[in-house]
């Protein structure tokens, strides 16, 4: 019986790590252009003390920083933008958040951010965060407490 | 021992299957029944004769028989390599595979952590403006161990 040839296997590993190399090369260049956009939704209030899990390391943070008993995170969307590209996301209490990447630097992010409740502009900013980074807007009020946006970039 | 049973005791001689007692008594009714004896000479003459012949058919079918077994031989080998060939391809045929897969896990890689806890990696924020038509908006920054809020206060409500 003919044994596989160890050469071959080699060969075969090597090959295909090369793809991925290049594959994997292939894509910084094109995240490099684009901002991955995170935008929460968080619900809080005094209504009990639950503290959603999803909020993960930031559930300590939102205790420490509002008075509020209870966070829980209503909506979550993810989007990739490039520089330049508007990109829409849907907020509870039929408010609405609208970013765009601007020209940054390095590992630098910068958005525009509008948050509108229908005609009415909530506000109107521009941040510079860091990759990975993470801002809070806060303060719409929803139903018996208040909407915290946690918006994070990547 | 009349002659019916003797020419199958003969028979049994010739096929080597007489037991040695039956031989003793074969024998002598052989030394009295010439008939007998002569069918035992026959019959024990066939088996050498059967063997030289079958000697001779084989010399004479020797060079076919080589032939075939070179013809075998040939299909061995030939089976051989085509398993050989199937296995090289069941060696290789992972990589396009493995690419596939590797392309279809970057493209369909879940581009929403959705469902992930948040995980920050800093809170180093600068806000260049801020501004709204209806609200007041504060600024709260309570250190670079949490993250820099922007509060909008609506009517005085929040």
């Amino acid at each position: 019986m003919p044994r596989p040839d160890p050469r071959g296997r080699a060969g075969a590993s090597a090959l295909f790590f090369l793809l991925l190399l290049l594959l994997l090369a292939a894509v910084p260049s094109e995240a490099a252009n684009t901002v991955s956009v995170d935008v929460g939704a968080v619900y809080a209030s005094n209504e009990g003390t639950s503290i959603d899990p999803a909020l993960g390391t930031i559930r300590g943070k939102l205790h420490s920083m509002f008075n509020y008993t209870s966070y829980r995170m209503l909506d979550r969307k993810r989007r990739s933008l490039s520089v330049g590209e508007a990109g829409e996301f849907e907020l509870p209490g039929r408010r609405t958040m609208r970013t765009t990447p601007l020209p940054a630097q390095g590992d630098k992010v910068r958005l525009s951010i509008q948050i509108s409740d229908g005609p009415r502009k909530l506000l109107t900013t521009t941040i510079g965060l860091r990759r990975g980074g993470m801002v809070l807007v806060g303060g719409p009020s929803h139903q018996a407490g208040v909407l915290i946006l946690i918006i994070s970039a990547e | 021992m009349n002659c019916g049973a003797a020419l199958g005791k003969i028979e049994a001689k010739a096929d080597g299957l007489l037991p040695r007692e039956a031989e003793a008594e074969l024998a002598g009714h052989l030394a009295g029944c010439p008939a007998c004896a002569a069918e035992d000479a026959v019959i024990s003459a066939t088996g050498p004769a059967l063997r030289a012949l079958t000697g001779i058919r084989a010399m004479e079918k020797a060079p076919a028989l080589d032939a075939m077994w070179t013809r075998v031989r040939a299909g061995i080998e030939e089976s051989r390599e085509a398993r050989r060939r199937s296995s090289w391809i069941a060696r290789w045929a992972w990589i396009p595979a493995a690419v596939v897969l590797a392309v279809l896990a970057l493209l369909f890689y879940p581009a929403g952590t959705d469902r992930s806890p948040f995980h920050p990696s800093t809170f180093d924020v600068a806000v260049e403006d801020v501004e709204s038509d209806v609200a007041t908006v504060a600024l709260v920054d309570k250190g670079e161990d949490l993250p820099r809020v922007i509060w909008i206060i609506e009517d005085a409500k929040t």
